[in-house]
């Protein structure tokens, strides 16, 4: 079974793909992982995340450097140990049998040659990842060897009944390509690019004939050479894989992985992985649209149909032409919507993994009502988007156990969210406000965006945020000496504020005093009130008002109460004022005069 | 004030102690010159800065000081303060009662004691409102005032309170228009150092100096 190396957002959680359905199950604190009977080092306390094709560990102390990501696919199946006494639950994963203990795969496609091997790894390394480790996107091209493409039905068959595992390369993708099957031609490319190897002669266990290293059978008996696959695994530079800097990322040798629960949620762990399991949700991304049977009907129009049993086609995919054509669209999606709607909204569980298609229709309900370029509907869109992905990459409540324990875990899981939300680049919140953002704000800004559903309160608003500075996230809580709590990047201190303020009030301010008389005072510069630095900055004027107070704590300014407010100097008092000496003073008035006259 | 303009302006002579006949407090022998944080606005509000608070009531100080020694104020009082005093030169800012109280307070806090609050004229009042200016400490006084009896020889005369304040052969002195009660200090501190004696009683009160 394969460890592969974790990708982890800004706020250290695992990095969910909710473009290929990905949706977070379950979140357990407290985890240790075990291989088989032997503790691994550095990976015993950390945060266990189910997602609906992965289960990813991630180390509470080095995060960046110890996480790893166990497919589901990969799960042949689950045991469960109840803790006793001092040692704590546990749940043992084995992994389905490899192939090169299974005596070859059960699908007709025929094993590749090696010449074809180098190109197969090339393409895995150049196509586009979508952050998972190797995610190569293929075509359905024909086979390497024999050149015959395999018709889709067989495809298909193959895809849904042999789910060997491959300790190389790919997992599924999200193809965006017309096929959507062809990224299972990936599980069959193991034997393909495995086999660059650096040996040249292999001797069969067999009959012990020294057979070429690239072949996968002898030639003279048939045995698989298998021997040499795990030695090869681990020579292969070019591998799509991961990179190997932990020893026991890409081991092949781990026979079992077994999580350690010392902090509870196992229970409700085991029910949601075997959930998990049954559903195959990594299988929707590869696997046909829900067939749908008032679709099959026989093609009354006599234009050409493809295969309507197996495979459903979109319409875009369909060849139609002329008028008739297009009323056949229309009437298609009609039927389409209507089957939707009604399997979806029977029930909640069906809504939940028919949620994708929704959303689709309701997008695309939109973009055909709101044609126009009109700005509120775009953000009325990207609300829907939102919701779509809020629902699956949000911790909520229930995700995680019951107890005492699981409101900490609540918390750190919430902290990390609003983490992920300032930072994102898309938004730009923090950005848009200058830079730092009441956390009143803020609250009112996140709700917003989960729409009605799973609202933060306060409370728990509250403290999740103060976890950031424990949590060694990249955007920390303030509280000012009024009480006023904001939320800015950890990298923003205060002496880059006073600076920036300093700056900006030294800032010549007219090319032309106003007044002669003003000369002296001119050399001061400018006093500002707080609205105006507000306005500068891009700040509230609370934050904004707190801020000049707390540079005039440091000695940088100095206040001057006038008629209409109060206006922040430069703190010259401190700095400029020795003796008076008139004689100067008089000689730079007269300077700056003569200056503006030349 | 100094101004600027494109006739050459006599720069104005730094303030001198010593200088054309002084009289009241009232009439101003030469024009002050306000140095230049009189023109920063926030020297007319207290900062709540400990810090920035403790040089600013610093710079009051040398500027109250200087301006009564410039025209020999010797009493200054919060109801009717010299106008241009706590108002800077452009007339925007003015320094509050209540701060300039601020400000004495801090300078009669300080070593050597620059300000000596009176007790209050009327009943009923907590406190004065008035205070004598040191704008030289009472010792220095003290000095002064026994240089000039060894100066004219009065070394054995006997003088009276009036003559040592108002008299023609005082015409011109720094001590000038001082306060009685003031003057009296200092002829205390000169009989404490053995240099003087007052006797008599109060309308007539003689002081003889050894």
């Amino acid at each position: 079974m394969f460890l592969r190396r974790l990708e982890l957002t800004t706020a250290l959680r695992p990095y969910i793909d909710d473009d290929g359905g990905e949706a977070l199950l379950f979140i357990a604190n407290g985890v240790g992982l075990y291989d088989g009977k032997f503790k691994l080092p550095n990976y015993q306390k950390g945060h266990l995340y189910l997602t609906s094709h992965r289960v990813c560990y991630v180390d509470d102390e080095e995060p960046r450097k110890y996480s790893v990501a166990v497919d589901l696919k990969e799960i042949e199946r689950t045991e469960f140990y109840a803790g006793f006494l001092k040692s704590s639950a546990k749940i043992t994963l084995f992994p389905k049998p490899s192939k090169r203990n299974s005596q070859g795969i059960r699908s007709p496609i025929p094993q590749y040659a090696s010449p074809s091997d180098a190109l197969v790894d090339a393409s895995a390394t150049s196509s586009r990842s979508l952050g998972r480790s190797p995610a190569p996107a293929r075509n359905l091209n024909a086979t390497w060897a024999c050149g015959i493409k395999p018709s889709l039905a067989l495809m298909i068959k193959a895809a849904i009944s042999a789910m060997s595992t491959r300790p190389a390369a790919s997992t599924n993708t999200s193809s965006q390509r017309n096929s959507t099957v062809s990224s299972d031609l990936d599980s069959y490319d193991t034997q393909s690019s495995a086999l660059a190897s650096r040996q040249t002669v292999v001797a069969c266990p067999r009959c012990t004939f020294q057979n070429d290293a690239s072949l996968p059978n002898c030639e003279i008996c048939g045995a698989s050479l298998q021997n040499s696959y795990a030695s090869q695994l681990v020579q292969r530079p070019e591998s799509p894989g991961p990179t190997l800097f932990g020893s026991i990322i890409g081991n092949d040798t781990i026979e079992t992985i077994k999580f350690s629960f010392r902090a509870g949620g196992e229970k409700t762990f085991l029910e949601r992985l075997k959930g998990a399991l049954v559903q195959r949700k990594w299988l929707l991304q590869s696997a046909p649209p829900v067939p749908k049977p008032a679709q099959s009907a026989t093609p009354s129009n006599g234009s050409p149909w493809q295969i309507p049993d197996t495979t459903r086609t979109d319409t875009p995919y369909q060849r139609v032409v002329g008028i008739a054509g297009l009323e056949r669209r229309g009437a298609e999606l009609r039927e389409n919507n209507k089957a939707v709607i009604g399997t979806a909204f029977e029930d909640l569980e069906a809504l939940m993994t028919s949620a994708k298609e929704v959303i689709a229709m309701a997008e695309q309900f939109s973009r055909q009502t709101n044609s126009g370029t009109n700005s509120e509907s775009s953000e009325a869109k990207a609300l829907l988007s939102d919701s779509a992905s809020a629902l699956g990459l949000v911790a909520t409540k229930d995700m995680l156990g019951t107890g005492s324990a699981s409101e900490t875990l609540y918390s750190t899981e919430l902290a990390r969210n609003l983490a992920e939300f300032l930072t994102d680049d898309r938004r730009g919140i923090l950005r848009k406000e200058g830079g730092i953002m009441s956390l009143v704000d803020l609250w009112a800004v996140f709700n917003r965006t989960r729409n009605g559903i799973e609202l933060i309160s306060p409370l728990d608003f509250e403290r999740a945020a103060t976890m950031w500075e424990s949590l060694q996230l990249p955007i920390r809580l303030r509280r000012f000496k009024s009480g006023l709590l904001v939320v800015q990047e950890k990298s923003r201190t205060d002496d880059k504020t006073i600076a920036s303020l300093l700056n900006w009030l030294r800032e010549p301010q007219y090319a032309f005093p106003p007044s002669k008389d003003d000369l002296r005072s001119q050399s001061f510069g400018r006093g500002f009130t707080a609205q105006e630095t507000a306005e500068r900055f891009g700040w509230s004027v609370g934050v904004a008002t707190e801020e000049l107070e707390m540079a005039e704590e440091n000695s940088a300014l100095c206040r001057d109460q006038c008629l209409d407010g109060i206006r922040f100097w430069e703190n010259h008092l401190m700095h400029a004022f020795d003796e008076p000496t008139e004689p100067r003073a008089q000689l730079h008035a007269v300077q700056m005069m003569d200056e503006l006259r030349f | 004030m100094a101004t600027t303009s494109t006739t050459p302006t006599p720069l104005p002579l730094p303030s001198s102690s010593i200088s054309t006949p002084a009289q009241s407090s009232t009439t101003q022998s030469s024009t002050f010159t306000f140095p230049t944080y009189t023109h920063f606005p926030p020297l007319y509000t207290v900062q709540p800065n400990l810090q920035t608070r403790a040089r600013q009531l610093d710079l009051w100080s040398s500027l109250i000081l200087s301006y009564t020694a410039h025209h020999h104020i010797f009493r200054l009082s919060l109801s009717t303060p010299p106008a241009d005093l706590f108002t800077n030169p452009p007339r925007t800012r003015t320094l509050k009662p209540s701060d300039i109280r601020i400000v004495l307070d801090h300078m009669a806090l300080q070593t050597p004691s620059r300000i000596e609050w009176l007790p209050p004229s009327t009943k009923g009042e907590k406190m004065g409102n008035t205070c004598w200016v040191y704008w030289k400490t009472l010792a220095e006084w003290a000095d002064v005032l026994y240089g000039w009896v060894e100066e004219t020889g009065q070394k054995g005369a006997v003088l009276t309170v009036y003559e040592l304040r108002e008299g023609d052969a005082v015409m011109g002195r720094e001590w000038v228009g001082m306060d009685e009660g003031m003057l009296r200090k200092v002829l205390g501190v000169l009989v404490k150092r053995g240099k003087a004696q007052v006797f008599g009683q109060q309308e007539g009160e003689g002081v003889k100096f050894f």
